[in-house]
């Protein structure tokens, strides 16, 4: 009896988790094949140099996508982190530049207004979207202007700049040649990876994202549990307005117009479903390098940004067809 | 002088490693009524959607007509004269019943546009052929019962003149006087030299209205019987393989005469249009049926206990002390558990594991600081395995590798993890073989003796019958009558179910 279960249980068990490797190594020779591509189409592409400077470009982005994958994982999308990250950037440039302070206390005051401001974004998408059941690709919508216009309002339209030296040191710093930024968002990723697959939270965001209503009848907190994930991806665009603050020396309100799809194309060129309940946030961290790895290295062999932006647009077109039929085979 | 409209012959289909169809064959008679049955996960569903050209077969043969067959689409299978009417309501649910039957074929004016007015005169046609004419074909299908839904589908499909008319579990979601409808229905069409498929649960629905049954068990064709020539008990033995255990009928008497475990008073639902509510009792160690029209608020009034939907006015109790349930997390809190009607869509996640499911509303079992303990998780769920007897491959596969009856087992092992004082339970069989469904009516026996109050509400009379100590009649959103063990007949409770009832909405169910 139990040589037969067993007997019947394993190769079921190995062809699950083939197909899971299956799923996410597709994404990794994706990025793989990228890399040597460009490596041998350009000679500059794998210098030391232009890692650091892929290494940056991601950096924005990848927080910012991390944030959305929980959103993304609850069947959620939030289409405002643009604009929150960017009003995040003006009240943390308001607050760096205050007359009368020392630098310690500017640096600490300005991340948290920054950050606030962006976990009080996501808080109200969250709760305004599952208090009232409403479609969060409309609410965010709302709160993209809300937020873009409350950028452009507090910060009169001008530009903040002039921060204290050691925030800007920071936002250049190299490790061995990788930046430091970079390894925040790593960091932050690793964190969320953590959240999502070893907490309870993380399992109930992914119960969620496939069936809402037996989560909620199991006895658990739904509405907080999507609040939660919605403050997530606000306080995640909060860091990222830190984070482009400190990279840029500066704070516009017109930062970071079309984040949002961005991030949005990382995660699900990373594999998560857009239906919820599936995907990673290792996928999404392909995903995002995926998406730095071409535009950097598009640049490289001589085609325009134009180019790169057409050829961005196929790859996430092709990211979902193959992802169609990752669904439809896992399935059966 | 029978002649074969459809042979089929070694059918092999495979997913993954998982042999879904493994070795079928069989074949059907011109005009003849033909039953497929077999324990959930047997072959059946995959056998019709290949028929049906949904997805192809590995290897074997099908000949229909004396031509060979090998649909590529659903619209294939049509051109070839085979229809099948599906498990899943494939209806479109904002339009109008008369544009879901003429779905396939709009009518047109000489301009092109949408004849509107023969649409609808072909639709009351259709309706009144099958004896649906209390259904205004202008009312959306939203609107419709679950059961009057079945029908128009049905309808539908016999709109296309096909030759094999294939019905998935047609009776379902029927009441009995809609099932008597839907036999008058079939013996219609057979008479029209059409061929039926019934595909089905119930033997003496097999046994009355069919010419033909063929039984399937682990994806393979075990035998085809001549109806007159056999029983229920013969096609059963080649159903499970084994002779069925004959707990169903031996009901234990138990000690039920400990507290009150849960009571109602006026507790009203919002559907409930009485504004006295529902009062019923449940105590330690019983089993209370409740029995009733399709309609007549059952499930309205479990959801209210169980605070899946809000109440509007009344009380409820547990051990005599009043409660106030805002939310599922309460009822749950108070030790009451709720196995819903519909398990897909509320009862199981099914892209997650088993061993997932199972700790779904338990989470602090297998967990620490918020933490999950993955190992312990595993555990329990293979605790919960061996003593429900789930028949899976390994407890990490998706729920939705599972057969009806063993993930019904989940969603019971979920709530067992909880240990429940209050089991109520919605159908609790629906959609579950027979051998599976014997092991859950022990289950729910064995919890009751281990003193826990359970709450059922069925639409199979012989179930609740089977099962409980009592049973209460609902009609109209009101108890009409309780039954008790010794006065347990079928009669005595569709009288109760129909007597304050004079509409033709609903039949006992």
């Amino acid at each position: 009896m139990t040589t037969e279960t067993r007997m019947l249980s394993a190769p079921s068990r190995r062809a699950v988790s083939v197909r899971a490797i299956i799923n996410n190594a597709g994404i990794g020779l994706a990025l793989l094949a990228l890399i040597l591509f460009f490596s041998l189409a350009s000679e500059f592409f794998l210098t030391a140099n232009n890692i650091t400077n892929i290494l940056t470009q991601i950096t924005i982005n990848l927080i910012l996508a991390v944030g959305m994958t929980f959103v993304i994982l609850i069947g959620g999308i939030d289409l405002s982190v643009g604009s929150v990250m960017a009003f995040a950037a003006v009240v943390a440039g308001k607050a760096i530049t205050l007359p009368g302070l020392g630098v310690v206390e500017l640096i600490a005051l300005a991340c948290v207004a920054g950050l606030l401001t962006g976990l009080i974004s996501g808080l109200l998408n969250g709760v305004i979207s599952a208090y009232w059941g409403l479609p969060s690709f409309i609410i965010t919508l709302g709160m993209l202007n809300i937020a873009r216009g409350a950028a452009l309002h507090v910060s009169d339209a001008q530009t903040i700049y002039s921060f204290p030296f050691a925030f800007e040191e920071f936002g250049s710093a190299l490790i061995y040649g990788v930046p430091v930024v970079f390894l925040v968002a790593l960091l932050i990723t690793l964190l969320a990876w953590f959240v999502l697959n070893w907490t309870v939270f993380g399992r109930l965001l992914y119960g969620i994202g496939n069936n809402e209503e037996a989560v909620r009848l199991a006895g658990h907190h739904v509405f907080w549990l999507k609040v939660a994930a919605f403050t997530i991806c606000g306080f995640t665009a909060g860091i990222a307005a830190i984070i482009y603050m400190a990279r840029l020396s500066i704070s516009s309100p017109i930062a970071g117009i079309g984040f949002e799809l961005n991030a949005i194309a990382a995660v699900i060129i990373g594999g998560t479903s857009l239906a919820g309940g599936r995907g990673s946030v290792i996928g999404t961290l392909l995903g995002a390098f995926i998406i730095g790895v071409l535009a950097n290295g598009l640049i490289l062999i001589g085609l325009n940004d134009f180019m790169r932006q057409m050829i961005t647009g196929v790859v996430i077109i092709v990211a979902v067809i193959l992802d169609h039929y990752r669904a439809k085979y896992s399935a059966t | 002088m029978p002649q074969n409209i459809l042979t089929v012959s070694e059918l092999k289909k495979h997913f993954g490693g998982v042999r879904a169809l493994d070795g079928v064959s069989f074949s059907l008679t011109r005009g003849e009524t033909h039953a497929l049955v077999g324990e959930n996960g047997a072959g059946k569903s995959t056998l019709i959607k290949t028929l049906s050209g949904a997805f192809p077969f590995d290897s074997g043969d099908i000949v229909l007509d004396d031509a060979p067959y090998r649909p590529d689409s659903p619209h294939e299978a049509k051109a070839r004269g085979l229809q099948v009417v599906h498990q899943e309501f494939n209806l479109l649910n904002h339009l109008s019943v008369a544009e879901n039957i003429s779905i396939e074929a709009m009518p047109r004016t000489r301009f092109g546009i949408l004849d509107r007015a023969e649409m609808n005169r072909r639709a009351r046609a259709a309706l009144d052929a099958i004896g649906l004419g209390d259904i205004d074909v202008r009312a959306t299908v939203q609107s419709l019962g679950i059961a009057h839904r079945q029908l128009v589908e049905i309808a539908r499909a016999l709109q296309s003149d096909s030759s094999i008319l294939i019905l998935d579990e047609p009776t379902a979601t029927l009441t009995e006087r809609e099932t008597k409808r839907l036999f008058d229905i079939v013996a219609d069409i057979k008479s029209r030299g059409v061929t039926v498929v019934f595909v089905t649960h119930h033997l003496n629905e097999v046994f009355a209205i069919c010419d033909r049954v063929t039984i399937f068990r682990n994806g393979k064709t075990i035998a085809t019987e001549v109806i007159a020539e056999t029983t229920p008990a013969a096609v059963v033995r080649h159903m499970v393989g084994r002779e069925l255990a004959t707990e169903r009928n031996t009901y234990q008497n138990r000690d039920i005469s400990g507290k009150c475990a849960l009571s109602t008073h006026n507790l009203k639902v919002a559907s409930n249009p009485h504004p006295e509510g529902l009062d019923i009792a449940v105590h330690y160690g019983e089993i209370v049926g409740i029995a009733g029209l399709v309609g007549a608020g059952r499930t309205e009034f479990l959801r209210g206990i169980f605070a899946a939907d809000p109440i509007v006015s009344g009380h409820l109790a547990r051990n005599g002390t009043p409660m106030v349930f805002r939310s599922p997390r309460d009822a749950i809190s108070a030790g009451i558990a709720f196995v819903t009607e519909d398990r897909k869509e509320e009862g199981l996640i099914l892209d997650m594991p088993i061993s997932a499911n199972v700790s779904l509303a338990n989470m602090a079992s297998v967990s620490g600081h918020g933490l999950m303990r993955f190992g312990l998780e595993r555990q329990r769920a293979e605790d919960h395995r061996a003593k429900l007897q789930i028949k899976c491959g390994s407890v990490s596969d998706a729920a939705s590798s599972m057969s009806g009856g063993n993930q019904q087992k989940v969603v019971l092992a979920k709530w067992l993890a909880r240990t429940p004082e209050v089991l109520i339970l919605d159908e609790p069989t629906r959609g579950v073989d027979v051998g599976a469904k014997a092991e859950i009516y022990g289950i729910l026996r064995k919890l009751a003796q281990e003193g826990a109050g359970l709450l059922i509400v069925s639409s199979e009379l012989p179930e609740l019958m089977t099962l409980c100590d009592r049973i209460l009649v609902m009609a109209n959103h009101r108890i009409v009558g309780s039954v008790s063990r010794d006065d347990f007949t079928e009669e005595h409770i569709l009288k109760l179910a129909y007597g304050q009832n004079g509409t033709e909405e609903g039949t006992i169910a």
